[in-house]
C-alpha cells in the first residue's frame, strides 16, 4: 500500500458495499446522499487520498467566501457494513486514483460491490418522479439488481470527441479487478443541475436503503422536497414566463434556447436568494 | 505499466520515425503515411491505462463491454537499405489539461519509447512535427531541424528543402519544440541515442485553427522519406491537401483586410525576412478563429 493512503482507523467491515460519488455533481446529488448518510447513520472518515498527484494544487477555489479544497474520504457505516467514498473530481492520473479506492475497497475490507451515483441532465421537470437507471459492469450484477427494474437495456457507443465518464472510467478499472458493481444514474431537471435536487438525492438513497437495509428515516429530505417545490411555485406565481416554461415542459413541448436560458438563470436565482 | 511487444524480429540498426499529433497534425500524418506506404507491421504498443483518459466506452444491453484507450503503437519495416522502427501516439500525455506532454508522465513516456528503440538497436531517432513560421500558405513550405548532438546538424542541412531552424526568417539562435516531440530528442540525448526534429512550416495566422495542414505534411513527408531513401508516390497527399487548402481560404478571406494585406507582403519577397504578425493581431486572430470556421463549415 503506498502512502497516497492515508488511515485514520480500519474500522470493522465484512465484505461492505462500496458507494462513490463526487462533490461536483447534477442535482448535487452525491454531497447530498453523503450529508445525508453521514447525519442520519453517523458516518466517520476512516481514510483519504492525497490530493498531490490528482489535482492541480496551484491555490483554492473560493465558494461563498469560503475555502475550498480537493477532499477524497472514505466514510465507514460499520452498522450497515458500507464504505462511502465521496470525492472531489481528480483532474489527473484517474487510473491510479482509482486503484487507490479499489486497493481500500478489495485489499483491506474485500468489498462485495461497488455503486456509483451520477446525474444526468433532464427536460423532467422537478416534481416528477425520478426513476433511476443503471449501467452494468457484469451480467451477474444485472442478474443481481433485476428486481430494481434499473437496466434500459441500453446500446451504446462514445462518439467521436466525446469522452466515457468518470464513473464509467471506474466502473470498468473495478471490473478489472473482479469487482462487480453498477453506475446509478437519476435524471435532475436541467434547471436544477447547479443547485440541490432532494427529489434526485432521495431517489438515490432509497436504493442504497432497499439494497444495503439501512432503514433510512426520510423525514428530512421529504421536508427539503416540500420546501423547494414551494419556492419553485412561489416563483411561479411571481412570473408568469417561468410559470409558462413549467408547464410547457410539464406538457412535452420543446423551449426555446433563450427560454432555457431564462429559466436556468431565474430558478437559479430565486433558489439562492429565497 | 510499461511496453507490450506482440514479436521480437530480428532488426538492423533501425531508424525510428515518431508522431503524436500538434498543431495541423503535420508530424502524425506525414510519419503515418510513410508507415503505410511502406506496410508497416505493427510490434507492440505502450500500456495506455497510466497516461491516458479513455476515448470511448461501449454498452450492450447496459452492460460496459469495452472501454477503449488512445493508442500509443509500434510498428516496423525491414528494407534493403535500412530498417525502419515507427512510434504512432493517438494523443500526448497530458497531465495539465493541454494536448502537449508534459512532467513525469511525459518523461516517462518518452523513456518507454527510448527502451524500445534501444531494444533494437536504434541508430537513430527522429521526431516530426510543427514549425511555427512567419510565412504564407501560398508559399510552399519547408521543413527545419535540429539535433540533439552536434555532429548531426550538417547532414540535416544536406536534407532535401531543409534549413536549420536558426535559418529561419525571424528567429535568432533560440527556440523551442513543445510537448514529446521534444522531450523525446532531450531524454535520448540523456541516454546517448542520436536524433532530429524535423518540423514542417505552417504559418503563425493558422497555427491555432483546429483542422490538418497537410501541406507541411507533404514536405515533411518528401523529406523523411529521403532521409529513408524511399521512393514515395508523389502527391500521396493531394487529395487532403485540396480539401484543406479550400478550407484554408475560406479562414483566410475573412481576415480583416488590413491584416491580410500585412499577410500578403509575406509573398512579394522570395524568402524575404517578413515581418511577424503584431501581438495585436494575434488577439484579433485568437478571438476570431473559431467564427471563421464555424462560418467556414456553413460555407464548404
Amino acid at each position: 500500500m503506498t502512502d497516497w493512503l492515508k488511515f485514520y482507523n480500519k474500522p470493522k467491515l465484512r465484505h461492505p458495499t462500496l458507494v462513490v460519488s463526487w462533490q461536483a455533481d447534477a442535482g448535487l446529488l452525491g454531497p447530498g446522499v453523503n450529508n445525508y448518510l453521514i447525519n442520519k447513520l453517523e458516518g466517520e472518515v476512516f481514510c483519504e487520498i492525497e490530493p498531490a498527484d490528482f489535482f492541480p494544487l496551484n491555490g483554492v477555489t473560493i465558494e461563498s467566501n469560503l475555502v475550498l479544497f480537493p477532499e477524497s474520504r472514505f466514510y465507514a457505516f460499520p452498522e450497515h457494513n458500507l464504505i462511502h467514498f465521496h470525492s472531489a473530481i481528480p483532474r489527473f492520473e484517474w487510473f491510479r486514483y482509482f486503484n487507490l479506492v479499489l486497493d481500500v475497497a478489495l485489499e483491506h475490507y474485500k468489498t462485495k460491490e461497488i455503486f456509483t451515483l451520477g446525474g444526468m441532465i433532464s427536460l423532467d421537470i422537478h416534481t416528477s418522479p425520478r426513476e433511476s437507471w443503471a449501467t452494468f459492469n457484469s451480467p451477474k450484477i444485472k442478474r443481481s439488481l433485476s428486481a430494481y427494474h434499473l437496466s434500459r437495456e441500453t446500446d451504446f457507443e462514445t462518439p467521436p470527441g466525446g469522452r466515457p465518464t468518470l464513473n464509467s472510467f471506474l466502473l470498468w478499472t473495478a471490473k478489472q479487478r473482479g469487482l462487480h458493481g453498477a453506475n446509478l444514474w437519476v435524471p435532475v431537471p436541467f434547471y436544477l443541475v447547479g443547485l440541490p435536487d432532494p427529489r434526485g438525492q432521495k431517489t438515490l438513497l432509497e436504493f442504497l436503503d432497499r439494497r444495503i437495509t439501512l432503514e433510512l428515516d426520510y423525514g428530512d429530505i421529504d421536508r427539503r422536497i416540500r420546501e423547494q417545490d414551494a419556492r419553485i411555485d412561489d416563483l411561479c406565481k411571481q412570473n408568469p414566463e417561468i410559470d409558462r416554461a413549467i408547464n410547457k415542459l410539464d406538457t412535452n413541448q420543446r423551449l426555446n434556447e433563450d427560454e432555457r436560458d431564462y429559466l436556468v438563470q431565474e430558478v437559479d436565482r430565486y433558489l439562492r436568494n429565497n | 505499466m510499461g511496453v507490450i511487444l506482440h514479436k521480437e524480429p530480428e532488426l538492423n540498426h533501425p531508424d525510428m520515425f515518431v508522431g503524436w499529433p500538434g498543431i495541423g497534425n503535420i508530424g502524425l500524418i506525414a510519419v503515418d503515411t510513410l508507415r503505410q506506404s511502406v506496410q508497416a507491421e505493427e510490434l507492440g504498443e505502450i500500456e495506455p491505462y497510466d497516461f491516458f483518459y479513455p476515448n470511448k466506452v461501449i454498452l450492450r444491453g447496459s452492460i460496459l463491454t469495452e472501454m477503449e484507450f488512445p493508442t500509443s503503437k509500434f510498428y516496423y519495416k525491414r528494407l534493403a537499405n535500412r530498417d525502419l522502427l515507427f512510434f504512432i501516439g493517438e494523443e500526448q500525455p497530458a497531465t495539465r489539461e493541454t494536448i502537449y506532454a508534459e512532467g513525469a508522465r511525459a518523461y516517462e513516456m518518452a523513456n518507454l519509447v527510448l527502451d524500445t528503440a534501444l531494444r533494437f538497436n536504434c541508430r537513430r531517432i527522429y521526431t516530426c512535427g510543427a514549425a511555427v513560421a512567419i510565412t504564407h500558405h501560398q508559399l510552399p513550405p519547408r521543413v527545419w531541424g535540429v539535433a540533439n548532438q552536434p555532429d548531426l546538424l550538417k547532414e540535416i542541412r544536406g536534407y532535401p528543402n531543409t534549413i536549420l531552424m536558426n535559418e529561419a526568417e525571424g528567429r535568432g539562435n533560440e527556440g523551442s519544440i513543445t510537448g514529446l516531440n521534444g522531450l523525446l530528442l532531450g531524454v535520448a540525448k540523456q541516454r546517448g541515442i542520436p536524433g532530429a526534429s524535423l518540423l514542417g512550416e505552417i504559418p503563425d495566422y493558422l497555427s491555432r485553427v483546429p483542422v490538418p495542414y497537410p501541406r507541411a505534411s507533404q514536405a515533411l513527408l518528401e523529406t523523411i522519406s529521403a532521409v529513408c531513401r524511399l521512393n514515395i508516390k508523389p502527391g500521396i497527399l493531394s487529395d487532403m491537401v485540396g480539401q484543406m487548402a479550400t478550407v484554408v481560404d475560406n479562414v483566410y478571406g475573412q481576415f480583416p483586410p488590413d491584416i491580410k494585406e500585412r499577410l500578403e507582403q509575406r509573398k512579394q519577397v522570395v524568402r524575404p525576412r517578413p515581418e511577424a504578425i503584431t501581438e495585436e493581431d494575434q488577439v484579433w486572430l485568437k478571438d476570431h478563429i473559431d467564427d471563421f470556421f464555424k462560418k467556414g463549415d456553413k460555407n464548404a
